[in-house]
């Protein structure tokens, strides 16, 4: 079951230290780099409800820890989410829910992220679990908030669908504090409330014009519009006011719908906008300008309908107490802009009147207050409250995760359990990457996004990025730098022959001067070099660890139909192929039996032997091509490691022409030519003269 | 440390030949080093006798075993029940570790899986040179550091013949005089005056001449 700890980030990648919910993101990114997409999918759907919907619009703070970044670029995680997720592998899901349920009733209130993402967990619990939504339709900002060319209406229903499908009951059309309260919620025998009803409620400018012009108008309301496809009337000069993600979607929807200039009006700088980078750069490239540090003053109206907007231009001041710069007007900086439409997005809070004689709230923007972070226990026994009513606008990973913490909390409270104390992890400040690692580490450049051009977005609400292609795909995920997963040493087999420390291509190892190793988990990157060197066998590695491959040895020999001649091979993960390819070698050639390996470096002369011990005939080493290599420096030293077993099977009676190495072609996994020639010499080997 | 290498495979097929169930006994400390008799060194030996055996049909069960040192009696007495278990042990260590086998299992056959070579240095991975010969009684204080009777090919102590030409010495053009190197390096430490000093004849009997060679602590034998 989901834990919710937080992890120790001394032991845990980065990607998944960041992530709300702590997606184990190294698995997913490995399991399609073996390009098995439907396990890297099922990874990804146990712990995320809604996959399909992060891989587009989450926020991914994992791709900004990712260790790569510190070489070049990050790996695009969201776009291998979204390929997992997206692709024709991931079939139904099957989840694990008991025959039996707990016979307990939850209601869970408001159906966006954090309430589907408790509806999800919970039922998986066995509880039986009603949603209240106050709506026509659910999803909640999924739906009303985020627009269709970031978020297609169908990818959200289908989440949604597979949620119900657990058995979720639905009441759409139903306000909580009107149609129903919590009193009658009790009564009808729910036993919990998970209140996650996000913050719809738009806030006001405050600034003189707001109120008696035609043409101001709720980013909420206006995005909610949209959504709905109701088509709301669109100026063709707007203004848009705020520097969140709900204004940039308002500007780029607006662009959409026929405005001819859409300006966003942010009071800080650059660096300072909220809005996700991305998002700002997507609306920048469309075309929507940006005007920072200006500040609304007034809005002029002609005829009871906005003409323009009175606007100031501010400087940066101290950092305020969000730490940001806050802004100060600069005086006589004045300006009028002509616009005759004005969107306010500057934040929402949660329409929580409901709950106000049930529930305590925040002060000034009425957030509904939790006693824990990780509980989210309200000051009412039995009801929980999480996602944006809790935390203001926040993002949908964030929102899943309260979802997710809730239904922990809920299912304790349920079984009449204590709920933990869990203390929020310690920060930990890792080191920087050495700048001699940076500079050894192979780059290879991020393919995360194929993208509609900018005039043909503008034409619809078609969805802007595309799926990656399985090529694109396998490709990014390769270049995954396997944090925590590469050589562990065994400190009492180490006899501090220094191996590890010489033949480590990027100088990792180091040893004190009592000859005690150490190698830094997080700056390895899973080449395997000294754990195949090290002559005692004292190090380890979790990716393709040794005992592993020589297992896979042994299964794929005892897994094998007698197909004569049999012919083991060792195919290195990082070549240009697909998974495909490797399905039509086992047709063409039944004979060979694949072993894949993140690089002929993981195989050692043992491993050679261990397959000619087994039965094998024949065996073929297929290498990446040297462009795909992450590590190329090596590839000399495992030429000389097959030419030394080539000269020990020869010594042993066994032709050291019946291995067979070489470099993958540029696409495909194998040479047909080259693998023939090998079956043939095993078939017909030529007779040494006996003269 | 003591370099030793693997002898070849021919050589050792020929020896184990006939040994029904035969133990390759692995060395970690000297011999792991050499990559010669290592956990790694013994896998790959064993796996080869076992295709080897398979290919020209000999029947028979190849086990694998290391423990850290073979010069030890304690670390040998741990696998009495391995080596009752097996008809010979191929030792994968020194001629010391292999004659403290023979010793422990007087009944058993030992058989040597290596050539033990020299006491060096390791110049760096995979490359290794003899720097000691164990003489007994070191002089390095008289010549720089650098040891004539390990690194001299007629271990001369009051060098160089006349075969030394170019820094070479006469018996090939990689070996290095010795001869030569000691005398850059007292120039370079300003110590020239040292070459005046005439060595006498060496006594050789410390190093061996004079019988095996034992040493005994009486402050720490029990």
């Amino acid at each position: 079951m989901y834990d919710n700890n937080p992890v120790n980030a001394m032991e845990h990648p980065p990607c998944r230290v960041a992530c709300p919910i702590l997606t184990d993101v190294r698995e997913y990114v490995q399991l399609i780099a073996e390009r098995t997409f439907k396990e890297a999918y099922a990874s990804i759907r146990k712990l995320n409800p809604l996959p399909r919907v992060c891989g587009r619009i989450c926020t991914h703070p994992c791709e900004t820890a990712c260790k790569r970044g510190q070489v070049d670029e990050p790996i695009a995680i969201a776009a291998l989410k979204r390929f997992a997720s997206d692709g024709p592998w991931k079939g139904r899901y099957e989840a694990d829910v008991p025959d039996k349920s707990t016979g307990h009733k939850v209601a869970v209130v408001g159906s966006g992220p954090a309430g589907l993402a408790a509806a999800h967990d919970l039922a998986i619990l066995g509880h039986r679990i009603t949603i209240f939504e106050a709506l026509p339709v659910l999803g909640g900002m999924l739906r009303m908030g985020v627009p269709a060319y970031r978020l297609p209406k169908d990818v959200v229903d289908e989440e949604i669908q597979a949620i119900l499908d657990l058995g979720v009951e639905v009441k759409t059309g139903v306000r909580i504090g009107e149609e129903i309260n919590f009193t009658d919620l009790s009564e009808q025998g729910y036993k919990a409330v998970f209140v996650a009803i996000g913050a719809h409620k738009d806030q006001k400018l405050g600034i003189a014009g707001e109120n008696e012009f035609e043409g101001v108008v709720s980013a909420v309301s206006f995005l909610r519009a949209v959504n709905q496809g109701q088509n709301p009337k669109t100026g063709k000069k707007v203004a848009v006011i705020g520097g969140g993600n709900t204004a940039v979607d308002s500007a780029r929807c607006l662009l959409r719908m026929g405005a001819e200039t859409v300006h966003i009006v942010y009071r800080r700088s650059g660096d300072e906008m909220p809005a996700a980078k991305e998002e700002i750069e997507e609306a920048v490239h469309e075309g929507v300008q940006i005007a920072y540090l200006t500040s609304p003053l007034e809005i002029l109206g002609q005829n009871g309908k906005v003409s323009a907007l009175k606007l100031m231009k501010n400087e940066l001041g101290e950092p305020d107490a969000s730490g940001r710069r806050s802004p100060k007007p600069v005086p006589g900086s004045e300006f009028t802009l002509d616009v005759d439409m004005v969107i306010a997005a500057i934040g929402q809070a949660p329409d929580s009147s409901f709950v106000a004689d049930k529930l305590e709230l925040t002060e000034r923007k009425k957030r509904i207050i939790v006693k824990g972070p990780y509980t989210l226990v309200t000051t009412q026994p039995g009801v929980f409250a999480g996602g944006d009513a809790v935390t203001g606008p926040a993002t949908v990973v964030e929102a899943i995760s309260a979802g997710k913490r809730a239904a922990i909390s809920i299912d304790l409270y349920l079984r009449g359990e204590p709920l933990p104390t869990i203390e929020p992890a310690e920060e930990v400040k890792r080191e920087k990457l050495s700048p001699a690692l940076v500079e050894k580490t192979r780059n290879f450049a991020r393919c995360g996004k194929i993208s509609l051009p900018a005039e043909d977005r503008l034409k619809g609400f078609d969805e802007v990025d595309a799926v990656l292609s399985e090529d694109l795909a396998t490709k990014e995920a390769l270049r995954c730098l396997h944090c925590f997963l590469g050589a562990r040493i065994d400190k009492e087999k180490c006899i501090s022959c220094l191996t590890c420390v010489r033949v480590c291509p990027l100088g990792i190892p180091t040893t004190n001067k009592m000859g005690e190793i150490t190698i830094d988990p997080f700056a390895c990157q899973a080449c395997g070099m000294c754990v195949l060197e090290c002559p005692v066998w004292a190090i380890d590695i979790s990716l393709n660890f040794r005992s592993k491959i020589a297992l896979e040895i042994e299964q794929v020999i005892s897994r094998s139909q007698q197909a004569e001649p049999m012919i083991v091979g060792f195919f290195d993960l990082h070549g240009n192929f697909r998974s495909t390819d490797v399905k039509s070698l086992r047709q063409d050639y039944p004979n060979i039996l694949p072993v894949m390996v993140f690089g002929l470096r993981r195989i050692d002369t043992c491993d050679i032997l261990k397959a000619f011990e087994s039965g094998a005939d024949g065996v073929v080493l297929a290498g990446c091509p040297p462009d795909t290599d992450p590590f190329p420096e090596t590839a000399d030293r495992v030429k000389r490691r097959i030419a030394h077993a080539r000269t020990l099977l020869d010594a042993l009676g066994i032709d050291g022409a019946r291995l067979e190495v070489c470099d993958m072609p540029e696409k495909g996994i194998v040479d047909k030519e080259l693998i023939d020639g090998l079956i043939q010499r095993i078939k017909e080997p030529v007779q040494a003269s006996s003269e | 440390m003591i370099t030793l290498e693997q002898k070849n495979f021919e050589e050792i097929e020929k020896m184990t030949k006939g040994y029904n169930r035969l133990l390759v006994l692995g060395c970690e400390t000297c011999a792991a080093m050499s990559f010669a008799g290592g956990q790694r060194q013994v896998a790959e030996l064993a796996s080869a006798i076992r295709v080897a055996r398979k290919t020209s049909g000999e029947q028979g069960e190849v086990l694998e075993e290391a423990i850290a040192r073979q010069c030890e009696p304690e670390f040998v007495d741990l696998i009495k029940d391995d080596v009752a278990g097996c008809d010979a042990v191929l030792s994968l260590a020194c001629g010391a570790g292999v004659q403290l086998l023979a010793e422990r299992f007087p009944d058993k056959v030992i058989l040597p899986g290596c050539n033990t070579l020299f006491l060096g240095v390791t110049e760096e991975l995979g490359v290794w040179s003899e720097r000691c010969a164990g003489c007994g009684n070191c002089i390095l204080d008289k010549t720089a550091g650098l040891c004539p009777i390990a690194r001299c090919a007629k271990q001369l102590l009051n060098g160089p013949c006349g075969g030394s030409m170019n820094g070479k010495c006469e018996i090939s053009k990689d070996v290095d005089c010795v001869w030569q190197l000691i005398i850059d390096r007292l120039d370079r430490l300003n110590r020239l005056e040292m070459l005046e000093e005439i060595f006498p004849v060496k006594d050789w009997s410390p190093a061996g001449h004079g019988g095996p060679r034992k040493m005994i602590r009486e402050d720490l034998k029990l």
